[in-house]
């Protein structure tokens, strides 16, 4: 009985923990996005006097010709892109940096390290992306979010590769199975739960993305949804409503695909545990 | 399986090799063609093969009987400062020119200028932007990456002591794009009615003021040390006074021949800054407050005073439309009433960029926008926060209420730019040394030798 009510209670703290640290910024924002500007700038989290939830989404969404929608698309664009590349470079080099041991591949751990390490030059890099003509395209800003995150992804694929076991391979290569079947019959199938892993890192992480693509994207027509945000922000005169209506807005997709998605993407996690 | 192994590391190895070579060899003709041919790509989709192309985009110079031009021209912009004036010129002009606009923006501060910068580093500047004046504008190495305007016939136009502000060895390189404004203390007009007060023209007076306004319960002067630059704003609007006392100083401070310590009239600005606070007169929580609660405190009755810029005002009409003709506005007083004279900030402005292939578009807009139409549209979408710099610009309809107090100083000759704007560097560290002295954390003397400093290092930078 003891233990039940101290597990309660630590459970009922928990419960208002996370609803203090998640709920309070959250309602913060939707209930400002449904002020007016003059009720918006007390930055309170009263109730609003007056709505206005209609035209501030309305304007958030018109602004500058729909530039939220131009941004929505260019957002998922890249990041499916940026995903589906990152988890196919990613998945055949952790399986052959784990499973062969030369000097090749040692060389080759020391520089995805090395990738870890030292931050991106934005000028040079820049520059590449032009020689090869890529610059202030979607392409080549796929090409950059997925190279800054190739390191990292290379590390959790390797390190899961290593919890699967050589057998598997044995005894596919006995049975007359070809590399490329191999790897994407067998070994891919198998690295499903980094795979999602994966995934929802990477999405999260390219999606809300802001300097890269601020850098490496220009022009009004490559706007990604979190450049969006300086429609409305300003150091001397800034519209909070319709700030607050414009990251509403661009936090929903992610959020609902999360809530649809993340049982999956959990017992994904819980299967790949207890099988490693 | 060896062999097949090292046939193919070979094999790797010479495409490693192969591309690398291209991409160098690719790099020096990019540049080589720089210097000979503007980049033609700038705007069009990179999918195509990068040169070759440039002509089709090139046409012939707009005659006068061709007067549509399928041009864009694109342009970097923050959202600091509303643009509503400056939209409704372009739509104009697109109208008279068929010369479209593309607009990207950049985020405001330090940030903002790291972008132009790599901008221009990368040769992908767009045809022209926005940008203050002043010393920001060094920043931007102005020489190499903006074209001179000086030989433009509209030059004549503008005031003389707007040009010096955007000018660098002998050059100058922008256009104003709003009116100037001014930088002093806006005050709630009916609390100060009721208070009994009068509008101060020395310092004690506004002391008095000050001490007569805690007296009655209220907040004397609105602090909003959240948003550090507000704390500046002592200082700065302090400069007009301290001209009228030394009027070489800035002079003297740009060649390094006078420092803000060593200069007691220029400490007395930070002294200024230093007394408000021994005096208690700032809202309890002055260091938490931000620019826009500071803004409802006065627009509300509940302070007095708000030492600020008047680009305010705009944030103020736009949250509160009804109270702003009852805000109104006085310079920072000098200790002797005959000295105190109004610090007027130049505005920003429009810059043609190099590397543009369309200057001349951008050198018709620029001429247009200064042009009596235009400028007659700009005072009828804002209200400006100030005179205009361009000549024979008509006068907004609807000014301000604090915009009208500001007139007589001009109207008198007592006004002066603010120092940014004569010196060539801006130490970036005022607004926490303004932090720490309108605390009380430092004492006067020594923010004032702690901005030297900061100025020193800022030097050595540009250098």
């Amino acid at each position: 009985m003891n233990k039940k009510v101290k597990k309660l209670v630590i459970e009922i703290v928990a419960v208002i923990l996370v609803l203090a640290i998640f709920g309070i910024p959250f309602y913060y924002i939707v209930i400002n996005s449904f002020k007016t500007r003059a009720g918006a700038a007390q930055m309170s989290l009263g109730f609003p006097e007056e709505f206005a939830a209609v035209e501030n989404y309305e304007t958030a969404i018109t602004t500058q010709n729909y530039m939220v929608a131009t941004g929505f698309l260019n957002s998922v664009i890249i990041t499916l892109g940026t995903v589906v590349l990152l988890i196919l470079v990613c998945s055949m080099g952790g399986f052959i940096l784990q499973r062969r041991r030369s000097k090749l591949t040692t060389f080759a751990n020391f520089l995805s390290l090395v990738g870890l390490m030292i931050p991106p030059a934005i000028v040079p890099t820049i520059r590449v992306l032009q020689t090869i003509g890529v610059f202030k395209s979607l392409f080549g800003m796929v090409l950059v979010a997925a190279a800054l995150q190739i390191p990292f992804t290379l590390m959790l694929y390797r390190a899961f590769m290593s919890t699967i076991p050589k057998e598997i391979d044995e005894a596919a290569l006995i049975d007359g199975c070809g590399r490329l079947r191999h790897f994407f019959m067998i070994i891919f199938p198998l690295l499903k739960p980094v795979t999602a892993t994966v995934t929802v890192l990477a999405a999260v992480n390219v999606f809300n993305d802001f300097v890269n693509p601020l850098y490496f994207l220009p022009g009004a027509k490559n706007v990604t949804v979190q450049l969006t945000m300086y429609n409305f922000y300003g150091k001397f005169a800034s519209s909070w409503n319709l700030l607050m209506a414009n990251v509403v807005l661009i936090s929903l997709p992610p959020l609902l695909l999360f809530i649809f998605f993340s049982k999956r993407i959990v017992s994904g996690m819980v299967s790949g545990a207890i099988k490693g | 399986m060896s062999k097949k192994r090292s046939i193919l590391a070979l094999i790797l190895a010479l495409i490693l090799t192969l591309s690398f070579g291209f991409t160098l060899t690719g790099c020096g003709d990019d540049s080589g063609s720089k210097t000979s041919d503007p980049p033609a790509n700038t705007d069009t989709p990179p999918t195509d093969a990068p040169p070759t192309d440039a002509p089709p985009t090139d046409d012939p110079p707009p005659s006068e009987d061709v007067p549509k031009s399928d041009v864009t021209l694109t342009y970097i912009i923050d959202r600091d400062t509303d643009q509503a004036g400056s939209k409704a010129v372009m739509e104009r002009f697109t109208e008279i020119t068929g010369i479209k606009f593309e607009e990207e923006l950049r985020p405001g501060g330090a940030e903002g200028e790291t972008l132009l910068k790599t901008r221009f580093a990368t040769g992908d500047a767009p045809d022209f932007i926005w940008f203050n004046s002043g010393s920001l504008l060094a920043t931007l190495d102005p020489v190499r990456n903006l074209v001179d305007l000086s030989s433009q016939s509209y030059m004549s136009k503008l005031q003389e002591s707007y040009k010096q502000t955007v000018s660098m060895d002998g050059k100058v390189f922008g256009i104003p794009g709003r009116t100037s404004m001014g930088g002093g203390w806006l005050y709630n007009k009916k609390l100060h009615d009721d208070l009994g007060l009068t509008v101060p023209t020395s310092w004690s007076a506004l002391i008095d003021n000050c001490q007569k306004a805690k007296d009655a319960g209220k907040t004397a002067v609105i602090g909003s040390y959240s948003d550090s630059w507000t704390a500046q704003l002592i200082p700065l609007a302090d400069y007009a006074n301290l001209a009228a006392v030394a009027p070489n100083f800035a002079a003297d401070f740009d060649a390094e021949r006078a420092t803000y310590a060593g200069t007691p009239a220029a400490v007395r600005s930070f002294e200024k800054l230093a007394e408000i606070n021994e005096k208690g007169f700032m809202n309890a929580d002055y260091l938490a407050t931000t620019y826009d609660l500071a803004l409802e405190m006065l627009v509300k009755g509940d302070g007095l005073y708000y030492p600020m810029l008047t680009f305010a005002l705009d944030g103020i009409v736009g949250n509160w439309p009804d109270e702003i003709d009852n805000i109104g506005l006085f310079a920072q007083p000098a200790d002797d009433a005959a000295n105190t004279a109004l610090t007027v900030w130049m505005p920003d402005g429009w810059y043609a960029c190099q590397g543009s292939d369309h200057f001349d578009e951008v050198n018709r807009f620029f001429e247009f926008y200064l042009s009596e139409e235009a400028q007659g549209i700009l005072a009828n979408k804002s209200s400006g926060n100030g005179p205009s710099v361009v000549a024979g610009a008509p006068s907004s309809p609807n000014v301000y209420q604090a915009v009208k107090e500001m007139q007589p100083y001009f109207d008198a000759g007592k006004t002066a730019p603010a120092i940014e704007f004569i010196t060539s560097v801006k130490g970036p560290n005022l607004p926490q040394i303004c932090v720490e002295v309108g605390s009380g954390m430092t004492t006067p003397a020594k923010g004032a030798a702690n901005y030297d400093q900061d100025v020193e290092k800022e030097r050595l930078q540009q250098e």
